[in-house]
């Protein structure tokens, strides 16, 4: 029997389970990439307007973090100016959709053993996860399809539509291919997640800090290839190959491992464990620490890892800054502050919200603690909801601090070295610290879902969505400012670049203390496991 | 005086309700478990068992109805009381990367203790690797842990949802082992099952529910008189006016022999009818716990109300 047979049944499989999800995920990437176009169109109708853009842009690091390197500046135009502003973000937003999908029909579905039920039918070993992989790489061609009809539609040039379209779908594929091979080596779903979504995060900083330091480190990244397409620029097609040749090789690479592993385990073999259970692991808390001590390391290296990285640029970006012939334009706008805050003030509010995820997924524990059927044997115990509850929230806040410390002491040390002034490590550190009631306010949200409305726990993932565009696209999409303050994140002063004031933090901490009281109360009062 | 008889029952439920929107998982469900019996609690697959059990854990809070579990408000006390239970889940999940030893570990020091040389006892008995992490267990050995973690506690009642489901033969007799030997102690089990030699064995009385409603109750020699006989007979003389009778059902003649079944209670009368075409041969034999359940879980019985009437019917 070949071992792809049965993938056109299972392509039906996935479609069912998918006809939510994937409209969602393809409609909203859509939505974004309509909006940031409109708003480009809008914002830069003129060449002067397309000049002040490539003016501001240019000798600015923040900008060049959060947008794109400016690939296409010798002769702009407002095609240049969208793939600038939106490439970075589309494609990791399509990466994510990929990892999302691809792991949730293979990895997860094989932890859940319903695997089994197929392979033992006319289903051949390969057959599931080319289905998922068809599924997910035809949703990203019909993304791109989407794309260009959209942007010609717009009035921007044929070509260069198709190509940025291209990029878009191109990265996504890789990160589709990626997430296969993440699914073979990692034993569990949620490590496979874990790998896939650190990859994303690694595209995305390499390709940052190429564009402000170094370009060769942007080649290292599939995104920083995304931009070389050079859209609107004379493009350069022969970049399509890269991607092309690395979506082959992971492809295959995910084919020999799935040959290479048994069925429910990773490549990395599963050793016996401990036959006992280490006295501080036996308390609620205990072991709510332990199931979250993964996550808080894992997230914690991310960001250690991000902020030294971001740090090290410290160079680069006063740099930048000197060459920068609107110099003196600039210092007025940013308030006095010094560029070299302003971006670490950026940055540290990019980990920040990062750090929401943790918090999120951290709170969402209770939930899959439930609905995965494990929370009736410790509540048959004297244990009671709120202890059971309230020691994963200990551990969330306890995380949150210490993934936020991890954030700015990368940052720190990364600075202090680059600019030879150790003063900046505690000041990032500090600065990074100053996030921990607004990510908690995220927190007590999600707990306020999971008490009144536990099916719906998966839509405190919307929150962080919002969060994000306030944060990411506030300037590009014109927000106006009562729209932005609903964003924890925009309502802590940005340290450094701005100074401590103590009441939005406390007006964070109380919210934040709200929602999870709330939610806490609302779960003492309904059935537990409510399914 | 009224707190002595509520005392006396480890678990009483009267006329319990329990509703998921539109659907009745519990529809006025009684069930009363006697201090320091084993008590079997029987029914078809999504009849309420799993439901009733949340109820008296404080999981599910019902919407009618009493419910007590040691004297207490199973919802309110839950905490309290649960110091006095110990629970083997009908759907047992362990965390897929905590050991079986760490599992046991981990709730018996939740429960308030663990008493060390029963720990290695259980372990012992039912054949338990405790090194391996919960997520490359069988099931069956998913089930020992929680069943060794649950036996393993010093608890008044123990509330067992399916505890042998995947369990082998060899296994199943270590567990209907321990139960015998919990029960010489004096407490309590509220025992869930589908296997109905482990329920003939181990259970003093037995509560057979269908659609959330208790159908039948009591000991099973009670059960039983509340069914039918078999009886084969083999007579000189035709047996006539069989039919007269009452309680006689099921009736085939084939040359001599004679074959029908008899209402429990009209045994007697069906026998001494008999007598008078003089009896050569006479097999008779009483229901098995089978047949018991496969007429209270058919479907002529929901129709008919409640079971315990059928031989008025
Ligand atoms: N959380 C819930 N929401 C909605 N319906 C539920 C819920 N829990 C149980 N039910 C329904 O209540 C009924 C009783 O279910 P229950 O799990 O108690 O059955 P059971 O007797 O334990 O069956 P089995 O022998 O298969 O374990 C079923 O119809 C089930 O679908
Ligand atoms: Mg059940």
């Amino acid at each position: 029997m070949s071992t792809l047979a049965g993938t056109g049944e299972l392509l039906r499989l996935v479609l069912r389970l998918d006809r939510v999800r994937l409209p969602i995920w393809i409609a909203a990437i859509l939505v974004f990439i309509w909006v940031s176009a409109a708003s480009v169109i809008g914002l830069y109708p003129d060449p002067e307007s397309i000049e002040a853009y490539v003016a501001l842009v240019e000798g600015n690091p923040t900008l060049i973090a959060v947008e794109g390197p400016g690939i296409g500046f010798e002769s702009p135009n407002v095609g240049v100016v969208l793939v600038n502003e939106t490439t970075t973000w589309a494609t990791i937003a399509l990466s994510l959709m990929a990892v999302f999908l691809v792991v949730r029909h293979t990895r997860t579905e094989e932890d859940a053993e319903r695997t089994e039920l197929l392979l033992a039918r006319q289903v051949g070993r390969h057959a599931l996860l080319a289905a998922s992989l068809v599924v997910v790489a035809s949703a990203m061609v019909l993304v791109g399809a989407l794309t260009v009809a959209l942007l010609v539609a717009l009035g921007l040039p044929t070509a260069g539509s198709v190509a940025v379209a291209a990029a878009f779908v191109a990265v996504g594929l890789v990160a589709t291919s990626f997430a296969a091979v993440a699914a073979q080596v990692m034993s569990s779903a949620r490590g496979a997640l874990g790998m896939g979504v650190s990859f994303v995060g690694v595209a995305y900083v390499l390709r940052a800090v190429g564009d402000v330091g170094n370009e060769f480190v942007s080649w290292m990244s599939p995104i920083g290839w995304a931009h070389r397409i050079r859209a609107f620029a004379g493009e350069d097609w022969w970049v399509l190959a890269l991607f092309l040749a690395s979506a082959v090789v992971l492809v295959a690479a995910a084919v020999v491992l799935s040959d290479r592993r048994d069925l429910g385990s990773g490549i990395v073999a599963q050793r016996p464990g401990p036959a006992r259970a280490p006295r501080w692991a036996t308390s609620p808390f205990g072991l709510a620490w332990r199931l979250q001590r993964g996550s808080v390391i894992g997230w914690s290296i991310g960001l250690f890892v991000l902020g030294l990285v971001y740090g090290t640029v410290g160079r680069d970006v006063e740099q930048l800054f000197e060459d920068n012939p609107d110099f003196e334009q600039f210092l007025a706008q940013a308030d006095g502050a010094s560029i070299t805050d302003t971006f670490y003030a950026f940055t540290l509010a990019l980990g920040a919200m990062m750090a929401c995820g943790f918090a999120i997924s951290s709170v969402l524990r209770i939930r899959s603690e439930e609905s995965a059927g494990r929370v009736e044997s410790i509540l048959a115990t004297p244990t009671s909801r709120s202890v059971w509850a309230g020691s994963h929230l200990a551990v969330t806040v306890l995380g949150a601090a210490v993934v936020l410390a991890a954030s700015g002491a990368g940052t720190g040390i990364g600075l202090a070295f680059s600019v030879e002034d150790p003063e900046q490590l505690p000041r990032m550190f500090g600065a990074s610290l100053g996030y921990v009631p607004a990510v908690l306010v995220l927190a007590g949200l999600t707990m306020l879902l999971v008490g009144k409305l536990p099916r719906l726990g998966m839509v405190s993932w919307a929150l962080l969505a919002i969060v994000l565009v306030i944060g990411l696209f506030g300037d590009l999409f014109e927000l106006p400012q009562w729209v932005r303050n609903v964003s924890p994140i925009e309502q802590t002063p940005s340290l450094p670049a701005e100074a401590f004031r103590p009441l939005p933090f406390a007006m964070l901490v109380g919210t934040a203390l709200v929602g999870a009281g709330v939610g806490v109360v609302a779960l003492r009062r309904r059935d537990i496991p409510t399914t | 005086m009224q707190q002595t008889a509520a005392m006396e029952l480890a678990v009483s439920l009267s006329a319990v309700v329990k509703t998921f929107g539109a659907v009745r998982a519990l529809d006025g469900l009684d069930l009363e478990a006697r201090t320091g019996e084993v008590h079997g609690f029987l029914g078809p697959n999504g009849s309420g068992k799993t439901v009733t059990i949340r109820v008296l854990l404080g999981m599910y809070r019902h919407d009618t109805g009493t419910a007590l579990l040691l004297g207490g408000d199973p919802w309110r006390d839950a905490v309290e009381l649960h110091r006095r239970v110990a629970y083997v889940p009908g759907d047992v999940n362990l965390w897929p990367s905590l050991t079986g030893g760490e599992v046991i570990d981990l709730l018996g020091r939740l429960q308030g203790g663990i008493d060390e040389g029963r720990r290695a006892e259980l372990v012992e008995r039912f054949d338990l690797d405790p090194r391996k992490r919960s997520r490359t267990y069988s099931k069956g050995n998913r089930q020992k842990v929680a069943l060794v973690a649950a036996l393993a506690s010093d608890a008044e009642l123990y509330v067992l949802d399916e505890p042998t489901a995947g369990l082998d033969p060899l296994m199943e007799a270590v567990f209907q082992d321990c139960i015998a030997e919990l029960a010489a102690e004096g407490r309590t089990v509220l025992l869930s099952s589908h296997i109905l030699a482990e329920v003939e064995r181990l259970c003093d009385r037995v509560s057979i529910i269908r659609r959330g409603r208790t159908v039948q109750t009591g000991t099973l020699a009670e059960l039983r008189h509340l069914t039918r006989t078999s009886i084969s007979v083999e007579t000189e003389r035709p047996v006539t006016g069989l039919d007269e009778l009452s309680g006689i059902h099921d009736a085939s003649e084939l040359e001599h022999r004679l074959e029908f079944e008899v209402d429990s209670d009209h045994l007697d009368a069906a026998i001494a009818h008999l007598g008078g075409f003089g009896i050569r041969a006479l097999t008779s034999h009483p229901p098995t716990l089978e047949e018991l359940f496969l007429r209270h879980y058919g479907d002529e019985l929901a129709d008919a109300g409640v079971g315990n009437d059928h031989t008025r019917a």
